[in-house]
């Protein structure tokens, strides 16, 4: 199964899926539901990612539901639902980046990443992590956000970022070693600073 | 193996995608290799501490409720007609609470 759009190969559905959005096109109630309960968690997170404010995502998130809902008929299969629902939600989001706003709003930075302390990581740390993330250019930080924290399979994130899955990989494997050099740097700048 | 060819794979092998063996091939040349492993260890230090430090994000449980309410009031008339026939108590989206 190849994702015209990216090129992208996914495996094939299972029979599950199959039956499910089978019954989906037809109508079904039960599965609509199920296809939503199954899916919102994503199309919420790539909306999220893609605005950076929690407001507009979980408009996006629900025009994204209704958009496919509506197009059902027109599922064709060539890709995973998902994918299809990815597409649905990228263009959504683009359409509302080109609309202009009454009131420019900083980003939800706080918000957007809003850094957790835990065993591994003290509040300092995090928010090590959370301003070098900020620094890198915003598609080093969107593969990141998606594949390493997210946790979303390349060939998903492919789907949002409008690249192969192999350009896609090469982009996350970049944005690490951003990462990790930004993070360097903030350190050493620290260590120097103790130093004088 | 040579250092360079060990860069080119160490994301492949943080994942734990690669083959049994170029993983115990990789694993060698870090025993022998200290740049290498640092290379290795600074890279998994800060995938680690990216997600350690910046929780995935999902949809509260009151956007999950206002969703499935709205989906459910807008899709009701525009599903296939069956659905205008049956009764809508029959079928919730998840998390809206019963009648």
């Amino acid at each position: 199964m190849i994702d015209h759009l990216t090129g992208t190969q996914f495996p094939p559905q299972d029979t599950h899926e199959q039956r499910l959005i089978a019954r989906f096109q037809q109508g079904d109630p039960e599965a609509l539901a199920t296809l939503y309960d199954r899916y919102v968690d994503r199309v919420f997170a790539c909306a999220y990612h893609l605005l950076n404010n929690r407001e507009d995502a979980e408009e996006v998130t629900i025009e994204a539901f209704l958009r496919a809902f509506e197009r059902a008929a027109t599922f064709r299969g060539e890709c995973p639902l998902l994918g299809w629902l990815l597409v649905i939600t990228r263009n959504l989001c683009r359409d509302r980046q080109r609309q202009p706003r009454l009131l420019t709003l900083e980003p939800e930075v706080a918000d957007r990443h809003a850094v957790r302390a835990s065993a591994l990581c003290s509040t300092e740390t995090a928010l090590a992590v959370q301003r070098a993330l900020e620094a890198l250019p915003e598609e080093y930080r969107l593969v990141l956000m998606l594949c390493d924290v997210q946790e979303w399979d390349a060939r998903e994130a492919a789907t949002i970022l409008h690249r192969s899955v192999q350009a896609t990989k090469s982009l996350l494997y970049r944005a690490r070693r951003a990462l990790r050099q930004q993070l360097q740097d903030t350190w050493n700048r620290e260590d120097a600073t103790d130093a004088m | 193996m040579r250092c360079n060819t060990v860069h080119a794979l160490l994301d492949l092998h943080l994942e734990q995608q690669l083959p049994e063996e170029l993983a115990q091939q990789i694993e060698r040349h870090l025993m022998r290799c200290a740049a290498c492993a640092f290379e290795a260890r600074t890279l998994e230090q800060t995938r680690n501490l990216l997600r350690a430090a910046i929780p995935p994000v999902a949809p509260s449980p009151s956007f999950r409720e206002r969703a499935a309410a709205r989906l459910q009031d807008a899709l009701v008339p525009h599903l296939h007609p069956r659905l205008e026939q049956a009764d809508t108590r029959q079928w919730r989206l998840p998390l809206l609470p019963e009648d």
